[in-house]
Formats: C-alpha cells, structure tokens, sequence
C-alpha cells in the first residue's frame, strides 16, 4: 500500500539518478512528437505529484500486453514507470495473492475515489459463468472498479476492441471495455484505447506519462491517441518505395522477399493499420513484422482477425471465389436462354397473329 | 383515308416520278392512334432475329453516323442522325424482344412511345433516309442501322404511316404491277416502240429462255432507250433470253415502303417469270434496290434457294467484257467519273465490276475522292425522290454530290441505277447544273465493236 | 462492418455475382433469338464469310480515310481514354492482384507513379468527351440517362482511387472502401447498360461482317 509521497521523493528513495529520471521523460517525450524541452517540463510536472495510483484489471487475456512492457530489451526505461505509478494491483506482477491481493485493491478504491487510473488489458465475457476472480464475475469486477475510477486506459486489442476472445464466434459473448460503456453496462470514465496485439511497449507508457502530465491525449475516432495512432504503418514503412515502384515479394522465399521488396501481395495490412510500429519498432528500435519479411496483420485495428485472412491482399476478398461464380455464371445462361425462349414465342404469336 | 392512288406522272418534268399532291395523306387507314402504336410497335419487334437484335443492343451513342450520312452532313440538322432514326423502335425492341423485356414492360422503364411520335419520326424514316448504308459503315459497334430502318418502315407501314407519295406508288406497284403506270399492256407497247425504233426484235414472253431480262419503271417511263440497250447486249452475245409481261417490274415498292407482303408479291412476280421460262440467269436492270430485293431477298421471300442465278446488268456486262465476249471499241477517250449507286455497290457487292467495264470503254476515269464503298449517296434511293416534302433537304444533300463531281475535273458522269439518274436530273433542272448521269448500259451498246 | 469490411466482403461478392449473371443474361437473351439462314446465293469468289466477319472486328477498330476528318477527335479522345484505363486497370499493381485472386493469373505490373500519371489523363479525356457530349449538336439529340449514368459510374473509381491513394478527404481505409465500392457499382450497372459494349462490340461487328462479306459488300 503505497504512502503519499510524490514521484520525485520516491526515486530518490531508491536511488534513481534525476539524469536516469530525466532520460526516461525525454525518450517519452521524443516518442510522442512533444516539443523539444517538453521532457523537461514532464519531469518538473511528475516530479512534484503524489504517485498515481493504478489499478490494473486482467480480463480474458493472454498477458501478452503484460509481457511486452516488462520483457523489453532495456528494462530500465520502460520499468521506470513503475517507479512513476503506483502499481497496487497487478494479478501477474504483485507479490501478494489470493484475498490479500483483493484487499489490496479494495482499499484503492474506498480510500482513493476518483483519483486512481484503472489500465485494463483482455476483454470481458458478459454472458454468465465464463470468468470469475475470486467468485465474482469479471463484468461485475470491471463494474466495481471503474465506478471510482479517474481514467481508464485500455491496454491492448483485447481490451480496446474485443480482441481474440471477441473474435468469430466469441462463444463468451466477450465485449471490449468501450462496447461495456456504450451499452450502460460500466460507468463512462474518461478511455483512452491503447491498442495492438501486444501495444508497444513505450507505447503504453508514453500514454501514461501523458495522462500524468497533460491530461488525456488527443484521441482518433476509435479513442485512440493520435500521437501513436496517427498514421498508418504503410506511410510510414521503409519498404515503401518498393511498393510506388511496384516492386512485391510474391512469396515468402523468392527474390522480392530477400531484396525486402514491399509485403503488399503477402496480405500486408499496412495500409489500413494505425500503429507506430514502422516509426518506433519493438525490442527498443531492432525491427518490426515488415522489416522481419513479414506483412502487417493489423493488430492495432478492431475486429482484425475476422478480416479475412492475414495472407489475402487488402486488393482482394474472401469471398466465394471462382465457384460462386461458375454458379452465377450458369444462372445467367439459363436466365438469359429463358428470356430469349419466351421472346422468341412472343414473336410467334406476333407473326400467327398478324 | 386513302390518298389518291392514280397519281399521274408528268414525263416532262425532269426527274420528277410522281405528281406534287394537293393534299398530303400521309396516314394511311383508320386506326385509332393507340391502334397505330401497338401495330408499330408489335410489328417491329416480330421479324427479330439475333444479327438485328445484337445491333439495336450496341449503339453507345457516339454519334459518328451522323458524321456519314449526307442528309446530317449537308443540312447540320441533328435530328437527322441515323440512329436516332430508330430511337422508337429502340424502345420496341427493349420491350419486346430484348433479354430484360420482362424488366421494361413490369417496371415500364423505356418512357411510351405515342403516336405523335411516330407521326414525327415518318419524316425521318423515310423523307431523310435512303437506306444508304454509309452510316453502317462508319459505326464502331458493327451496326447496321440501314438494316433497322428497313424493319423499322414495316412498323411504320402497319401503323399506316408511310408519306402519301411513297404509298400511293406502292400501292399502285401492288395493284397495277408497276409503281409509274407501266402495266404489263403498257410494258408490253414499250417494248415494241423500242423494237421498231432500234430496229431489233426484242424477245417477249417467249417460252422457255436462257436469260430473263427486267427493267425498272423508271427505265420503262422514263427512258425506255434501256430495253433495247439490254436487248442488244443479249443479241451481241448470242444469248436465248426474253422479256416477260408476267415478270418484268424490277422496282420493289414493298421493300421501300416497308410492306414485306408486298415485297414478297413483288419479287415472286419475277421469280415465277424466271422459273416458267426456265431462265438459268434472271438479269436485274440498272436499278438500285431492285438488286437488294431480288439478289440479297429474293431467295427469303420465295422461302429457298432460287433456282437461278440473279446478276445486276453492270456485273454481268463487267463479266463479259473480262472474259472477252463483249467487245467494246476502247476509244471513248473522255474524262469519266462515276457514281457509285448504294445498293448495287456498298450495300451489293459489285464494287469492281464497273471500272472493269468503263477501262474497257477507254476513258480516263477520275475516281471521286470518296468511291466505291464510301461514295456519297445521290440522296434519292429508298423512295426519298418520290417524297415532295423531301425535295429541299434532298437538294442540299446534292449539293455534295455536285461537288464530288466537280472536284474531279471530270466532263462526264457514269452510273448504273435509273433512279439515280432520275435523281441527277432533277439535280441538274434544280441546280442549273452542266452535267448529268449517264447510264453506263446505254454507253456500253453505244461503244462495241460491230459483230 | 466497417465500409472497408462490406465493400471487401459481400459488396465485392454480390457486385461479381450480378455482373456474371447480367452479363450471359443479356448475351445469351440476344443469341439464343431466332436467326434465319440466309437462303440467297453467297458472292462467288470471296473471303468466307465468317472470317470476313472475324475481319471487321479489327477494321472497325479505326475509321475509313474518307470518315477520318470529320471523327478523328472523338476517336483520339476514346482511345486516350480506354488505352488509359486498361493501363490503370491491369497494371496497376492492386488491381493485378485483385485478378489473380480470381482467375489465379497475373502479370507485370508498372510503377505507381505511371499509373497514377494515367488516371489523371484518362480523366482529363473524359472530362472532354462529356463537354462534347453536352455541347455537340448531334450527341444532345442521342444522349440519355445511360450515357451520363455510364461517365459517372467509370469516373468515380478513377477518382476515388485517386483520393485513396493521396488520402484525400478522410481516413484511408474509408477511401479504400469507397473506391472499391465505386468499382462495384461499376459491375452491378455494367451488363444493363452502354458499358456492355465491351462484349458487345465484336459480336456486333462480327455479325454485319458476315451479312456484308457474304454479299461482298463494303465492309
């Protein structure tokens, strides 16, 4: 349970450097396209405020989102948020277990009303019996938690969308956290969505340390932030030139993909997908799927595994395919013999007739 | 009301077939409009077949026809754009022979055709279009649109709709045998008046014959010098043929007013005279339909194969000038141009044949720039020079024609259709004009080689 | 569904469906029609009449030297604008790959650029073509609903793949799935229409150059 001091006395208490702690600011800050010296004012803004308290809910989740911010290559940047946020319930990182971690966050929530940040990754089934935590229901935890909440920050495709449980045919009726709000099922809080499948991780923590400093961001029509959300991973791709030049990889293994020609043929989704995964990459800058010879799955999108397949081009479409249309085909040669037989008798009786 | 059908014919009048009337009845029975529509419309749509369908399917609505047609080309009057010609019957054909006729009628989507409109289109069916053919040669998509204005008059002619002149003179074509008043008396008197002037017997109704020979009433009432021409060709040549007052009309009056009944009539008349005298060629004259109704018709309307073979008079005469039995003296040596008639050249196929035979006769032909297939239309086919209510357009599309002529330097003007000829004519009389067509049959006789 | 999803998804499937069907309908609905034989004896000493048919699908193709003065620029503008539009649409990269999807054949493709420097001319002939067909005399008489319904239904992809591809006037995907939307309205309008006239056109010709080259008339 956390004491109130502020950010600044507490790493100070453990012995992070002001130059580490400034560091930190200034890669988020880069990271979010913010004005040079905007690293510094985050710094003096954080520094002075009493750690925020977070509240972070796993719904049906995979961990993956847990995974990406605390499996990345230089920990210590991304792990310096936890030195920011008060992190008092987190079901795969806290120590405690069992009631005492409930407890843990029942006490956020009574003595801190309106001032904790809920962050959510996995989506949630509202059709009875599919999850509980410690015999409650996971819509009614979500319920209970966001009620008093300040924010939420949806981590994750899951939690912003739906995601894979959401996906065909959700047999738990699994909705994203936005879906719940619209429908009166959870209090409306301020969102942000921070999706992807898993999101970058600065990604996330940049989102955090925005809310922190400045408030919610500016968000696309999805809730979004658009300082990550912005552009689509195809304006931003360094293979694309290949694809002005009409240069694409065919297969996995011929010529194109081992000149790193564009993936577009290969069902990259680039095109349709907001992300920063060509502009920030992952593994702190090592690569991306495109740059790894793979096409973009467009994970940061709603619905993005029932599009299709990951493999068909967005010039292409799941449908029927060539049998559907040798049926048509056929159809509208009888249709068209049909119609040419009845005008044909309408003409023998034009001539009888006449 | 029928119009007045024993319309007299002037023969001094350079050109003219058919007398001005008084009074135009340019409807024809006493159908009530509704009446005139449905048989219009119905008519239309009864002779398809997939070749006339396919094109009244094409048309984008480009608008090159208009660029070939001389009545478009010398007036700049759009309305007179080929295809537009057939805009009802294009509304006919959507509702009841197309492959969505079902959708037209069920959701009416082609606005109705009234009769008012028909009455309007008569005008462009028939006063503006000869059935030339040079608009089915210029579209991009293949169509004939000629063609469809032949079916298209079978409505108009079933609606009762067709000018007066053009009826009065088919009818008369039905009922009298020939269109001018050359009843089969009056052929028969013709023919011994050319006899005694040309001092020739020429051969009438004989029983049985090689060749039967025909002749236009033009040629008949007109210039009657054709019968003894063709007669003498057949002397020179030592061939059995014959006249027949049984057969002998080759006009088809059907065929231009849009009456297939009458056309059958008409070309069975022919047909049956080939047969009874047992004739191995029937020799169509110089005519320009009456080679489309007969040699590209004849066999449909007598339901097979004819049991003969039909040539114009200028593809036979080429024939035998190329295989050397016609002799021509070679020393005719005048600037010639020569008018392509429609029918016989562009739409009939006898394209070459009458160079061989003016080459033959030595002159120095001057081809016009637009020849053979592309030629300008003298602008009097299809029934337009009998039309009064069409003589000023038709004399603005002569002016193209004149001018043709003219651009060649040329003295003399050639050409193989009487009613060409009779078109020339009245140009000339019209225009002031310093030449006329001549016929390159009457040349022919005038130019071989004694026997 | 998103448009992208409809426009990719059924739209795609269902425009297909009705293109194929009214297009037989309407070819078979036209050949399936009686046809007599033409009894009358054909022109000695000529091209058989079925090549000769098979012949005026390519003369056709460009007007007779007596016509060419008074048709050349329509004729110039058409060819600018087909040639321009089979350039966008079968070597267009995206569009290339659509094919193969359903036919399971592709080609080379050329560069965007080439094919976004094509659609802006093919456009620009179309834009003069529909002058001319609002202002000539003889095209005012002719036109109607099809013809302007048909220019549209070919501009709008033109244009919307335009927009898509220099993210004008919203969110890409939502340009992408209008652009293929526009394409199907395209397929659905196709087979009742003048833009049937793509399969229309050699049957047409083929048909009048058999009547004529039987006759040895002038084709």
């Amino acid at each position: 349970m956390a004491k109130s001091e502020t950010v600044g006395e507490h790493l100070r208490r453990h012995g992070i450097s002001r130059r580490a702690f400034l560091k930190f600011c200034a890669v988020t800050a880069s990271a979010m396209a913010l004005p040079p010296g905007a690293g510094k004012a985050i710094a003096e803004t954080l520094a002075k405020q009493q750690r925020p308290n977070v509240i972070w809910l796993s719904f049906q989740e995979c961990t993956g989102c847990t995974e990406s911010l605390t499996r990345s290559y230089a920990p210590t940047i991304e792990k310096l948020i936890f030195d920011v946020i008060s992190l008092d319930y987190h079901e795969t990182l806290m120590a405690a277990s069992g009631e005492a971690a409930e407890a843990a966050r029942e006490a956020i929530i009574k003595d801190y009303p309106g001032k904790y940040v809920v962050m959510i990754d996995g989506s949630v089934p509202v059709e009875g019996g599919y999850a509980t935590i410690g015999g409650k229901s996971m819509l009614d935890i979500c319920k209970h938690t966001v009620a008093n909440a300040a924010a939420v920050v949806c981590v994750g495709t899951c939690s912003s969308f739906g995601g894979i449980p959401y996906a065909n045919p959700n047999p738990t009726g699994a909705k994203s956290i936005s879906m719940l709000m619209d429908e009166g099922l959870v209090p409306r809080k301020p969102l942000i969505n921070v999706s992807g499948c898993p999101p970058i991780p600065v990604v996330i923590t940049g989102v955090v340390v925005h809310y922190l400093s400045y408030g919610v961001p500016e968000l696309d029509h999805v809730g979004r932030p658009k300082a990550f959300f912005g552009q689509t991973i195809h304006d931003r791709c360094y293979r694309r030139p290949f694809y002005d030049q009409g240069k694409f990889a065919k297969t996995f293994d011929d010529e194109g993909a081992r000149n790193g020609w564009c993936l577009f043929e290969l069902g990259c989704k680039g095109p349709t997908t907001y992300n920063s995964c060509a502009t920030t990459k992952w593994n702190d800058g090592t690569s991306f799927p495109i740059e790894s010879g793979h096409g973009c799955l467009g994970c940061s999108e709603p619905n993005f595994w029932d599009k299709g397949s990951f493999y068909a081009p967005l010039a292409t479409s799941e449908s029927g395919g060539v049998y559907g249309l040798g049926a048509a085909a056929a159809a509208g040669v009888a249709v068209g013999v049909g119609a040419a037989i009845v005008s044909r008798n309408h003409q023998k009786k034009l001539q009888e007739g006449k | 009301m029928s119009g007045d059908t024993q319309s007299t014919i002037d023969l001094k009048l350079p050109g003219l077939s058919v007398d001005k009337p008084d009074v135009r009845y340019d409807q024809q029975g006493d159908m009530t409009d509704p009446e005139r529509l449905s048989q219009a419309m119905r008519n239309f749509a009864k002779d398809f077949g997939y070749v006339a369908a396919v094109h009244m399917d094409s048309c984008v609505h480009c608008g090159m026809c208009a660029e070939a047609c001389h009545f478009y080309v010398s007036t700049g009057d759009a309305k007179y754009t080929p295809i537009h010609k057939i805009e009802p019957f294009k509304q006919a054909y959507k509702r009841e022979a197309g492959p969505f006729a079902f959708f037209y009628r069920l959701f009416n989507l082609k606005p109705a055709v009234t009769a008012d409109e028909l009455r309007q289109w008569q005008e462009l069916l028939y006063d503006s279009c000869t059935v030339c053919g040079r608009c089915s040669l210029i579209c991009p998509m293949g169509i004939d649109i000629a063609g469809l204005v032949s079916h298209a008059r079978h409505a108009m002619f079933k609606a009762g709709l067709v000018p007066h002149e053009l009826h009065a003179v088919a009818q008369r074509a039905e009922t009298e045998g020939s269109p001018l008043g050359a009843t089969p008396k009056v052929f028969a008197e013709r023919v011994e008046w050319m006899g005694d002037e040309h001092d020739i017997d020429i051969a009438l109704d004989k029983e049985q014959a090689d060749v039967l020979l025909t002749m236009s009433s033009i040629e008949i009432m007109k210039y009657p010098n054709a019968i003894a021409a063709a007669a003498k060709v057949m002397e020179y040549l030592g061939l059995s043929y014959t006249f027949s007052t049984e057969g002998y009309e080759a006009t088809n009056f059907g065929l231009l007013s849009g009456n297939a009944d009458w056309q059958r009539d008409m070309s069975l008349k022919l047909i049956n005279a080939a047969i009874k005298c047992k004739a191995k060629y029937l020799i169509l004259p110089e005519c320009g339909h009456a080679y489309s109704a007969l040699r590209w018709a004849g066999a449909t309307m007598y339901g097979k194969p004819l049991p003969f073979k039909v040539r114009h008079i200028s593809e036979f005469l080429a024939e035998q000038v190329s295989n050397g039995k016609l002799k021509l003296k070679g020393d005719l040596h005048k600037s010639v141009t020569f008018h392509d008639p429609c029918q016989v050249t562009r739409r009939g196929g006898v394209i070459e044949g009458p160079r061989t035979v003016l080459k033959a006769l030595g002159v120095d032909l001057r081809e016009m720039k637009e020849n053979r297939g592309t030629n300008w239309c003298c602008g009097g086919g299809g029934g337009v020079v009998t039309i009064h209510r069409a003589d000023q357009i038709r004399y603005k599309a002569f002016e193209l024609k004149m001018r043709q002529v003219e651009d060649t330097g040329a003295e003399m003007l050639v050409t193989t259709c009487s009613n060409c000829r009779q078109t020339f004519d009245d140009g000339q009389a019209h225009f002031n004009w310093d030449k006329t067509a001549q016929s390159m049959l009457e040349l022919v006789v005038e130019n071989l080689v004694e026997a | 569904m998103t448009v992208l999803d409809f426009a990719r998804g059924p739209g795609l499937q269902w425009s297909l469906v009705i293109f194929v069907i009214g297009v037989l309908w309407r070819l078979v609905g036209i050949f399936f029609l009686k046809h007599t034989r033409d009894l009358n004896e054909p022109r000695n000493g000529g091209v058989a009449p079925w090549l000769g048919g098979l012949k005026v699908v390519f003369t056709r193709m460009w007007p007779r030297k007596e016509f060419r003065a008074r048709t050349a620029y329509s004729e110039t503008l058409s060819y600018i604008f087909h040639f321009g539009l089979a350039i966008v649409v079968f070597f267009g990269a995206f569009h290339i790959t659509f094919i193969k999807s359903l036919f399971g054949v592709s080609w080379g493709n050329l560069p965007n650029s080439v094919i976004y420097f094509t659609a802006v001319i093919t456009l620009a002939t179309m834009v003069a073509l529909l002058i001319r067909r609002l202002t000539h005399p003889v095209l005012k008489v002719l036109s109607n609903f099809d013809d302007y319904f048909s220019w549209a239904v070919v501009a709008a992809p033109l244009v919307t793949g335009l927009m898509a591809t220099a993210h004008l006037g919203g969110p890409y995907e939502t340009l992408l799935g209008v652009h293929i939307l526009s394409f199907e309205v395209l397929l659905v309008w196709f087979p009742f229409g003048k833009l049937m006239h793509a399969f229309l056109v050699a049957p047409s010709r083929a048909a009048a150059g058999y009547v004529f080259t039987r006759k040895g008339a002038s084709t």
